[in-house]
């Protein structure tokens, strides 16, 4: 390994402007610290008891900023339209060779582990670290195993349709039942008590909202998987 | 000893990831990027920050990896 034969001088030279730029910005944060801050998380925290939800980063990202939520699945359903678009999977995947033995029964032994696994951090979002987003994510991974070991595996298009349409209007539809009954989009509706705080109904809207998200991201995210590897499989 | 273990994790990290940038191989980089991920896990966890942490788990070192790695199977077929 020759450090200067490969590495271009722009990559030196960049890492030395930027380690300059940030130890310059630190000397001026550390010389001028500002006194009596007022922290956004202690409001959050005390705004957090009235929704008694047990997870506070739960309400903050469903409730709080669930608006911004609402943008950030959109997000990926625009990623997950483009990538289908450019990498059109309707031809047949026909594989090289058929994965072994080993690879195809570990993978059926471990699927239903992986995917209860997901709807557990999906459902218990509220009440333990994890939520919709990782929740979805890991059903895409369980997923994502079956494609790679079984190669006549394939999710079909219309359950997938049918799971994002449902979580995507679903979502709105209960922001705007709460703009209806409260006078204020996604306002939670249900009973919140925070005597019922660590049950697994407690919240309100809140894990109704965060299993919906998760439904969403693990069909977009299984369906992104499915289309890279059926076309890289293709050619 | 939670101090050594931070430190440990830190130098390993900044490590990990300049090895990443001058790899010649693009798969290397990649499988040393998913190690970054690894590494920023344990910190995640250590301040005590477990949604974080799970979420880096799952898509920081898991998914978008393999993505990386499937895409970059497809730049491999273009050449």
């Amino acid at each position: 390994m020759n450090l200067k034969r490969d590495i271009s001088t722009s990559t030196f030279s960049g890492f030395a402007l930027s380690a300059s730029l940030i130890l310059t910005f630190l000397n001026v944060l550390l010389n001028n610290i500002p006194t009596n801050i007022t922290r956004v998380g202690d409001q959050f925290l005390k705004l957090n008891g009235s929704e008694g939800v047990a997870n506070a980063v739960t309400t903050v990202v469903v409730y709080f900023r669930g608006f911004d939520t609402l943008g950030e699945i959109a997000v990926l359903f625009i990623a997950s339209l483009g990538i289908g678009l450019m990498l059109d999977s309707n031809t047949r995947c026909n594989l090289k060779a058929d994965s072994n033995f080993m690879l195809k029964t570990a993978s059926q032994l471990l699927f239903p582990i992986i995917i209860l696994f997901g709807i557990y951090v999906m459902v218990y979002g509220h009440l333990s670290p994890g939520g919709g987003f990782q929740g979805g994510v890991i059903i895409a991974s369980g997923v994502l195993l079956l494609l790679i070991s079984h190669k006549e595996f394939e999710v079909p298009h219309s359950v997938i349709t049918l799971l994002e349409t449902f979580a995507g209007i679903s979502y709105v539809l209960i922001g705007l039942i709460g703009l209806v009954v409260l006078d204020k989009f996604l306002g939670n509706f249900l009973p919140h008590n925070i005597s019922d705080m660590g049950m697994l109904l407690s919240g309100g809207i809140i894990p109704i909202i965060y299993i919906i998200v998760g439904i969403k991201v693990g069909s977009e995210m299984s369906m992104i998987t499915q289309n890279l590897i059926k076309r890289s499989d293709d050619v | 000893m939670i101090g050594f273990i931070i430190f440990v994790t830190f130098i390993g990290i900044i490590t990990i990831a300049f090895s990443a940038i001058i790899q010649k191989k693009l798969a290397d980089s990649i499988i040393l990027f998913m190690g970054v991920g690894i590494g920023s896990v344990v910190l995640f966890f250590i301040f005590k920050a477990p949604d974080v942490a799970l979420t880096e788990a799952v898509i920081g070192a898991g998914i978008s990896s393999l993505i990386f790695l499937m895409a970059l199977k497809h730049l491999g077929e273009k050449k």
